[in-house]
């Protein structure tokens, strides 16, 4: 297209008031947009449209305006109580947990030592791994009778007879959790340990000389450089946990008792086992809304962050 | 400093342990003859005359056409997330025009709505699109949910390459586009590669669409196969555990390869964006 231009002083002429004119962002913008629309927000408003019907998903073309039923329901609805509780506890513990993990994965890493190359690359290797894969293979790990985590259990005397962690009510969550946060530790080291580059180091050999400890070093050099970054991981790691599906629903599928039964297993128990599309639309639009109060939240902390840091 | 050093070796170890064991218990169950994978004492080595067990992952079950479903998923939702998001992201990091906040807000709305979600209204208008069982409706469905991302960093990428590079080429008279393809997408290669990745890893893990779009058994990706053994009874477990580490190995070396672009990508556009 360049050489085009070069060669063909008139064509060159006729394009160059497309660079001033207002449509050239439309045009960068339209095909992304259209596509969006298409297969978000359409979708999404379908969504939102079903979530004041009563439908069947044998019957998908006839639907029933009822309002605010489905969500008047879901509100006094105790099981959809435990839906909320248990989606607080697992996003809550996916956040803390894994950006812990990560941050002390980081700090490990952090500096110069020996193979520092291949072991900040196989620390990486749970986030690459596909999620089916994982949860197949913690499946088997947290087999009741030939799983290892029972043998485990045996060999320390804890259980005589393996345990039957994914269908035991109190230990089905902690087994989903161990699994998601194997999974996604690894991205918060990541950019935890992107982050740590950023610290001065000349700042540190100083606390270091002045004989400041490594907790008040950590604190007042390091912390600051990285809480950004902490920050948006906090973010991304909630709403990646309010959307995660496949893990819960190839180990659980929500049970037992509905220990597991986050948001979006739940939408999805309502809509292809309850055949309840009406209802299963609510609950996913009371999970986008949650999703939105959450980023809203973020962004305000962050902000108000941001000023505190301004006119320090 | 001795022991402090000795300490982190330790440390790392243990670490790198936790990271790899999974895998590398996939990969010894999967070398375990099936009779002694319900010993009483798991055996923690691999028995390597079992390899067998890896030609019988492709005989016994299609993991050749879920592969190459998967493969073509994958490429496909990559090639078409590069293509939809490079210049969205040049209009987000560049120009000024109505509606662009909007556009911001609705590439990050995207990150709200969880896949499930949209499963019945997609299902709705596959149906009626006649995309329903074929993988060009997953590679749509997908491209869906990676390019808010990919766009964003693009934009990041963007955003640090200076302007004054696009007005030289623009006294050379040369159009928006042609700035955009001869100029900037060079510059922000390795981003882009870095993008191009996660859009890759994004197509070949996918699994709620590629569970309830497809039917056919000839055009399952590999996620669904694999998916289809949990909790069935009727394949050996060291075959499915074969077939797990058959699926997960390629994805895990590539990303070794290319993690420090991906991790550089990453970066520049989380920093500057």
């Amino acid at each position: 297209m360049m050489s085009r231009t070069v060669s063909q002083p008139r064509a060159a002429a006729r394009r160059a008031p497309i660079d001033h004119g207002r449509w050239v962002p439309a045009l960068f913008v339209a095909p992304v947009a259209l596509y969006l629309l298409v297969f978000q927000g359409y979708p999404l408003v379908q969504e939102f449209l079903l979530s004041v019907t009563s439908t069947s998903l044998l019957s998908p073309g006839q639907q029933t305006y009822v309002g605010l039923d489905n969500y008047r329901e879901l509100v006094f609805d105790p099981e959809f109580h435990q839906v909320l509780r248990v989606t607080a506890v697992y996003t809550l513990v996916c956040v803390v947990a894994s950006i812990g993990l990560g941050l002390l994965a980081a700090l490990l890493l952090d500096g110069t030592f020996r193979g520092r190359g291949i072991a900040r690359a196989l620390v990486t290797i749970p986030w690459a791994a596909p999620p089916v894969a994982a949860a197949l293979i913690f499946v088997w790990m947290f087999n009741a009778q030939y799983g290892l985590f029972s043998h485990l259990a045996q060999f320390l005397g804890f259980a005589e007879g393996g345990v039957n962690w994914l269908d035991e009510p109190s230990f089905a969550l902690p087994a989903i959790l161990i699994t998601t946060i194997w999974q996604i530790f690894p991205f918060s080291s990541v950019v935890i340990l992107a982050a740590l580059q950023g610290v001065p180091s000349e700042l540190r050999e100083a606390a270091v000389i002045d004989g400041a400890d490594r907790l008040s070093i950590f604190r007042a050099v390091t912390w600051p450089t990285i809480r950004p970054s902490v920050a948006l991981l906090t973010l991304l790691i909630t709403v990646w946990s309010l959307r995660r599906f496949d893990v819960i629903w190839l180990m659980t599928q929500g049970g037992p008792l509905g220990e597991t039964n986050t948001l979006v297993i739940d939408l999805y128990r309502r809509a292809f086992v309850y055949l309840d599309l009406g209802r299963a639309a609510a609950v996913g639009i009371i999970g986008l809304v949650v999703a939105i109060l959450v980023t809203l939240v973020y962004f305000w902390l962050s902000t108000r962050a941001e000023k505190a840091a301004g006119k320090r | 400093m001795k022991h402090n050093s000795t300490a982190r070796t330790l440390a790392v170890l243990v670490l790198l342990g936790v990271a790899a064991f999974p895998l590398y218990w996939m990969l010894v169950t999967s070398l375990t003859p099936s009779e002694r994978l319900f010993d009483a004492t798991p055996n923690l080595l691999p028995t390597l005359s079992q390899i067998g067990t890896y030609a019988a992952a492709f005989t016994e079950t299609s993991l050749r056409q879920w592969l190459i479903n998967s493969l073509i998923v994958a490429v496909g939702t990559t090639v078409l997330s590069i293509l939809l998001s490079v210049l969205p992201a040049y209009a987000l990091s560049r120009l000024t025009f109505n509606g662009k906040l909007l556009l911001g807000f609705a590439l990050f709305m995207t990150q709200m709505l969880p896949e499930a979600m949209l499963v019945v209204p997609l299902y709705d208008i596959f149906t009626k699109l006649s995309l329903l069982n074929t993988l060009l409706g997953l590679i749509l469905a997908n491209t869906a949910f990676t390019v808010p991302v990919v766009t964003w960093i693009l934009k990041g990428a963007i955003d640090g390459v200076p302007s004054e590079i696009e007005e030289a080429a623009r006294v050379d008279g040369c159009s928006r586009l042609g700035i955009v393809l001869a100029v900037v997408v060079p510059l922000i290669a390795p981003t882009l590669a870095a993008a191009a990745v996660i859009a890759f890893f994004h197509g070949w893990n996918e699994y709620v669409f590629a569970q309830t779009f497809i039917s056919d058994d000839a055009l399952r990706t590999a996620s669904v196969g694999l998916a289809s053994f949990v909790g069935e009874l009727s394949t050996p477990v060291h075959t499915v555990m074969a077939v797990g580490f058959i699926y997960t190995l390629p994805a895990v070396v590539f990303y070794l390869f290319v993690q420090r672009y991906v991790v550089a990508g990453m970066t520049t556009g989380g920093v500057k964006g």
